[in-house]
């Protein structure tokens, strides 16, 4: 026997990644794939109902309605809304802090770094004011007024935002949202127990969450980030476990929450915390990124060279990092934050601090981030994480992999900086559609999970697909980290293009998959997508673009795809989101909804197959564009 | 009909047992040395002190009477008279059978070093009356040398350890449980059992012997010349069919009883099973050989097909292990590996099928393994599961609820 | 004989069955609400497989007519009532050998996780005195009583 916890972890696409996990004398998520492999069929397909004392019922032959008398159609969209409204109020949360932060900033006089992204956000809302401290509060001010609104009352920027033509058609589904925060408070209600019982109504309901949480959480948290954070320029930088260098004191960052980083960020690199770093041994702080935030610093990476080392990897990823014996600290404000880490922070004296409280985890030490104590948080943060390296620096075995992931992944994409690489213009991008070279844009985006072929199998295997039919794509989430390590964003794997696709990525220097970033730049591909229609004079259900969360892993993903599914976009999931017990909701979502807003789920597990599929849809609309 | 019997261990007892189940009326006469019916393989328990000897009896106390079968405790079989259908006790009584099975069972060897085969404290372990004369001069020794570190030496060992004594294992192979064990399923066996107080001297063999006016040994002499004193020596070095009543009787035996395949000797009407037959010397096997036998003795043709006894268990301060086969990989076998620190799995598998296999740690549901290996499954395709493989890869059921192998054909 | 028989097409691995086993034959007292499924002691003696094909095998003693485990018992704590036909398990004599996980060729028995000293094993819930407690809780009737001969 070894020291290995045990061998029969999951897949991943990252091969490096998997034997270094197989081999951890530690339990991780990838363990447990195995021990969790057997599922509940009703879970699966979404009609085991809890609602009641009456239950847990679940649909049989011999059962087909639960005590109630909620037949399958209604158990699995109650449950369906439920998740979606959930998954909405997570996003809606982080918008909120992340306007409330803004404003705050603004009214201190603190720095703003993106002032572009600030003009375009007064263009868009129609602010005529000169001062930016001023502007930028105004700015905050709209987006909080709307998601206070009642549900009853629609929200004010959704027409300012959205594209013309989906505005429209939204209005004549009845589905415009009214304030953010009550629409996930309607969702709730409604699929409460023994309330709403129509399916269609629900689902209805999915589409409105959908919308608020798209334009809002989405498109809305990026822009206000671009103001007090910077905005996204194109670099390379390395990714992967290599980016942790064991010299430095290391924080790893999860969460979706970017702003209340930006005190802490600047007082890392200050002379007296890199003297307190010093004194105990280290040459200073460096952050390394997980997950989303992790991913929202690499995106803003040029801003942050001296304190951000690099993204590593996403949330399956997290205990990877963490064995290596390298972090000191986890830093966490909302999920991905995986609760399998706490056990390894406590073997490995990690120290895990929590900065939002929704996300506290049980070992963690809550400091709940309060925007006035800023500075004294700040500070006793660096000095908890100080104390943490020097009493485990020396006790924890290194155990590092220097080699894994790459080091010229292209990042920075955004809507900004890749209109700008293509000289102020989507045209030379629509030349290129146009001719066929690029035959289309799918955005891979969502999360990872483990459990479709295993840890980013089937993200990355599609991606592949993709690529190689000369399908341009596009990502943002945790699937960026897994396609990242896996080496598809480097210039190099334009040799895993198609031959017109490479030629251009060639010519370009660009790799074939162009990370926009988090989970959240799915609202950046929103606008690209948007701005590429209108410069078409077309609807986005027109455009050859489709999407795909292949590996979506949660409530929030849900209510992304909602927003998708209102945008009119095609949307592949590996893995059916527990529904397929209900005819009504399957229908609805793979057939009928093409007819409603133009999109359509498309539920394939195997790579080859759903990039079939989704070439087909690209083709079709091709056809349709004659082009 | 009478049927007799001569030996009360597991085949001899299964037979007993099946006969009856086949001929209510027949007169049937089990004859043993053994005073108390016992599972050789639990004698560790008797010697650890865990279990009295009725503890370790395998079947009801109330057996013979209520299945009316006589039994005669305690006596030896000299000689069997094939021609006349008798039978010889030693003290010369003469009893007569119409169906005989033979049914001895096997003898400790102790080999000719030094005084092995005369001193007073050397013993074997192999029934019940050598754990009594154990158990009876363990009171007394501080210093017990185990020779041999096999299932039955660490058996041995482990009761000793129980008990709080010095021992000390010899054994000739560079490593413990040699053919059973690989050396990376050894090494945690070998810790445990020192972490207990044992004391192994690998690589060595016993070569001379010292001993006292009495009669006793000493000190035993290594190969290398290594003095270990000791007052108590159980010699753990194999085993010897019983085959002594048969000798000059016609029976064909040599090393072993000589049986065809429907376990009936050379001479029609008498049978063998169990360790004299030399077929498979493992429990399972025994008993399903006696029961074989009964079959046949009582006019029921039935084959013994069952020769797979390349396997074991064992189980030593709750670390499990689970062997099937040879485990020697030749030239082109897939060898398969997964380690961690629960557990040790190796495979060996050869033309898609298995060969061998060894599970330490865990081996739950691992039954599936000793079916792939004995009827040789065609694992094509599934060679890298092996590890993972479960009877839900082969299931089948039967109308009336009975599993079956679903294999490939 | 009476035995458990299985449809294994009807079975969606909801487990059920697994947690009735748990709760007929846990140490403590207590309703299934306060059965702590992650006490390893609290083991069920069936299980659910997932086959390759996506469908899930039900593996359930099945007191066979030829039990492999009672002949591989050397400690006579594994023995086939002649009465009942069931495959009886008498912990008390147990030697811990494990020989019978060895050759039950169905993959249906293992060594208690816990102590690595008893048989997890059917014991048709017995003690109950009425239908095993995994069929009473089959919400699709995979598994069900019968007579057979």
């Amino acid at each position: 026997m070894n020291q290995c916890y045990g061998c029969n972890t999951c897949q991943s696409a990252d091969k490096p990644l998997e034997a270094f996990i197989r081999k951890l004398p530690m339990e991780t998520s990838h363990h447990r794939v195995d021990s969790q492999k057997t599922k509940c069929g009703f879970g699966l397909q979404g009609v085991c109902c809890r609602l009641c004392s009456n239950g847990p019922c679940r649909i049989t032959p011999n059962s087909p309605r639960g005590i109630c008398g909620a037949n399958a159609d209604t158990i699995v969209t109650r449950n369906f809304l439920r998740a979606v409204a959930a998954g909405s109020g997570c996003y809606i949360h982080i918008v909120e802090n992340t306007a409330l932060n803004l404003k705050n900033t603004a009214k201190n006089g603190g720095d703003l770094k993106g002032l572009h992204a600030l003009d375009r956000l007064c263009r868009m809302f129609g602010i005529e004011e000169t001062d930016d401290h001023r502007r930028a509060e105004m700015v905050a001010d709209a987006v909080l007024a709307d998601l206070y609104k009642p549900e009853y009352v629609p929200m004010e920027l959704v027409e300012k935002i959205a594209y013309g033509p989906r505005v429209k058609r939204w209005k004549e589904l009845g589905i415009m949202p009214g304030g953010s925060k009550s629409e996930v408070f309607k969702g709730v209600v409604k699929c409460s127990t023994n309330l709403n019982s129509d399916p269609v109504d629900m689902l209805t309901d999915c589409l409105r969450l959908g919308i608020s949480t798209g334009v809002y959480g989405l498109t809305l948290t990026n822009l206000l980030n671009d103001v007090l954070l910077g905005e996204p320029e194109l670099r390379q930088a390395p990714v992967g476990l290599r980016v942790i260098d064991p010299d430095y004191i290391n924080i790893m960052i999860t969460g979706h929450q970017h702003t209340i980083f930006v005190d802490l960020q600047e007082r890392l690199k200050s002379p007296e915390a890199v003297a307190k770093a010093e004194a105990a041994g280290a040459k200073g702080f460096k952050l390394v990124g997980c997950t989303c935030v992790g991913q929202d610093l690499q995106l803003r990476g040029s801003h942050y060279t001296e304190v951000f080392d690099g993204h590593a990897g996403n949330n399956y990823t997290s205990e990877a990092i963490l064995a290596t014996g390298a972090i000191d600290a986890v830093l966490s404000e909302f999920n991905c934050t995986l609760p399998g880490i706490e056990p390894i922070c406590d073997e490995l004296h990690i120290k895990q601090i929590c900065l939002d409280d929704v996300a506290k985890k049980a070992n963690a030490e809550l400091m709940k981030f309060d925007f006035e104590k800023r500075e004294e948080q700040s500070e006793a943060i660096i000095d908890k994480i100080v104390e943490a390296y020097k009493e485990r620096r020396g006790k924890v075995k290194l155990n590092l992999l220097p080699e894994h992931g790459n080091s010229n992944t292209l990042t920075g994409v955004s809507e900004g900086s890749l209109k700008e690489f293509l000289g102020g213009s989507w045209k030379p991008l629509i030349d290129l559609i146009a001719s066929g070279d690029i035959k289309g844009i799918a955005g891979v985006v969502g999360c990872s999970n483990l459990t479709a072929g295993g840890h980013d199998v089937l993200t990355v295997e599609l991606t592949k697909e993709l690529i190689s039919r000369d399908i341009l794509v596009l990502t943002a989430g945790c699937s960026s980290g897994g396609i990242e390590n896996c080496g598809l964003m480097t210039p190099e794997a334009a040799k895993l293009a198609g031959p017109r696709l490479r030629a251009v990525c060639e010519k370009l220097g660009i790799p074939p998959v162009l990370n926009f970033g988090p989970c959240l730049a799915i609202g950046r591909l929103e606008i690209v997508a948007t701005e590429i229609a209108e410069a078409m004079g077309v609807d986005l259900p027109q455009l050859p673009l489709v999407l795909s969360a292949a590996q979506w892993l949660e409530e929030q993903a849900l209510a992304d795809g909602a927003f998708g599914l209102a945008l009119g976009l095609p949307l592949h999931l590996g893995l059916p989101p527990f529904v397929t017990g209900s005819p009504v909701a399957v229908k609805v979502l793979t057939e009928d909804m093409k007819s409603l807003t133009g999109g359509q789920v498309i539920i394939n597990p195997d790579a080859r197959e759903s990039a079939d599929i989704l070439e087909g849809i690209i083709m079709e609309r091709r056809g349709a564009l004659n082009i | 009909m009478k049927y007799v019997i001569i030996g009360a261990g597991a085949a001899g007892i299964s037979a007993a047992a099946a006969i009856r189940s086949l001929s209510p009326d027949g007169e049937i006469l089990v004859i043993s040395e053994d005073t108390m019916v016992h599972s050789r393989c639990m004698l560790h328990k008797y010697l650890s002190h865990e279990r009295d000897a009725a503890g370790i009896r395998f079947i009801p106390e109330d057996f013979f009477e209520t299945n009316g079968i006589q039994w005669m405790a305690g006596k030896k079989v000299a000689h069997v008279w094939p021609k006349t259908s008798k039978i010889q006790m030693e003290d010369d009584t003469v009893i007569s059978f119409d169906r005989l099975l033979i049914a001895t069972g096997a003898d400790s060897f102790i080999p000719p070093v030094g005084d092995f085969r005369t001193a007073s404290n050397v013993f074997g372990l192999r029934h019940l009356s050598d754990a009594q004369k154990i158990d009876q001069m363990a009171e007394g020794a501080e210093n017990i040398l185990i020779v041999g570190s096999g299932l039955v030496g660490m058996d041995a060992a482990y009761a000793l350890l129980e008990r709080g004594k010095q021992v000390t294992v010899v054994e000739m192979a560079d490593r413990i449980l040699p053919l059973q064990l690989d050396e990376t399923a050894g090494a945690p066996y070998k810790k445990l059992f020192e972490q207990a107080g044992c004391r192994f001297i690998l690589g060595k063999s016993a070569s001379q012997t010292v001993s006292d006016a009495s009669g006793k040994i000493t000190k035993v002499i290594l190969s290398d010349g290594t003095e270990i004193p000791c007052d108590l020596v159980i010699v753990a070095a194999g085993v010897r069919a019983a085959v002594s009543c048969v000798q000059d009787s016609g029976i064909k035996a040599e090393r072993f009883l000589e049986v065809n395949e429907y376990l009936e000797t050379s001479v029609p009407g008498i049978y063998g099973a169990g360790d004299v037959a030399g077929l498979s010397g493992i429990w399972p096997n025994a008993m399903k050989q006696g029961q074989t036998a009964a079959y046949n003795m009582c006019g029921q043709p039935m084959k013994y097909l069952d020769r797979y006894a390349m396997k074991n268990t064992m189980n030593f301060y709750g670390l499990v292990t689970l062997s099937l086969g040879r485990g020697e990989a030749r030239e082109g076998d897939l060898v398969l590996v997964r380690e961690d620190e629960k557990s040790y799995k190796r495979a060996i598998l050869r033309d898609g099928k298995l060969d061998s296999i060894l599970l330490q740690g865990e081996m739950d549901y691992s039954g599936i393994y000793q079916y792939m290996i004995k009827n040789q499954v065609d694992l094509s395709g599934k060679e890298e599961r092996i590890f993972d493989l479960t009877f839900a890869d082969f299931y089948d059921i039967w109308p009336d609820g009975q599993y079956d192998w679903k294999v490939p054909i | 004989m009476k035995r458990i028989m299985i449809d294994a097409a009807k079975c969606d691995g909801c487990k059920s069955c697994t947690i009735a086993c748990m709760q007929a034959h846990r140490e403590t007292e207590g309703t299934v609400y306060d059965l702590d499924l992650t006490d390893v002691r609290n083991e069920s003696r069936n299980h659910i497989e997932l086959a390759e094909d996506g469908g899930y095998r039900p593996i359930f003693c099945r007191h066979c007519d030829a039990p492999e485990c009672v002949m591989s018992c050397m400690s006579g704590a594994l023995t086939k009532d002649p009465e009942t036909g069931h495959v009886r398990y008498d912990r008390e004599k147990c030697g811990s050998c494990f020989m019978c996980v060895m050759n039950c060729p169905y993959g249906v028995l293992k060594p208690d996780t816990a102590t690595r000293s008893y048989v997890v094993k059917c014991d048709f819930c017995l003690a109950h005195g009425e239908e095993p407690s995994c069929v009473k809780a089959c919400p699709k009737e995979a598994i069900y009583v019968e007579e057979v001969s």
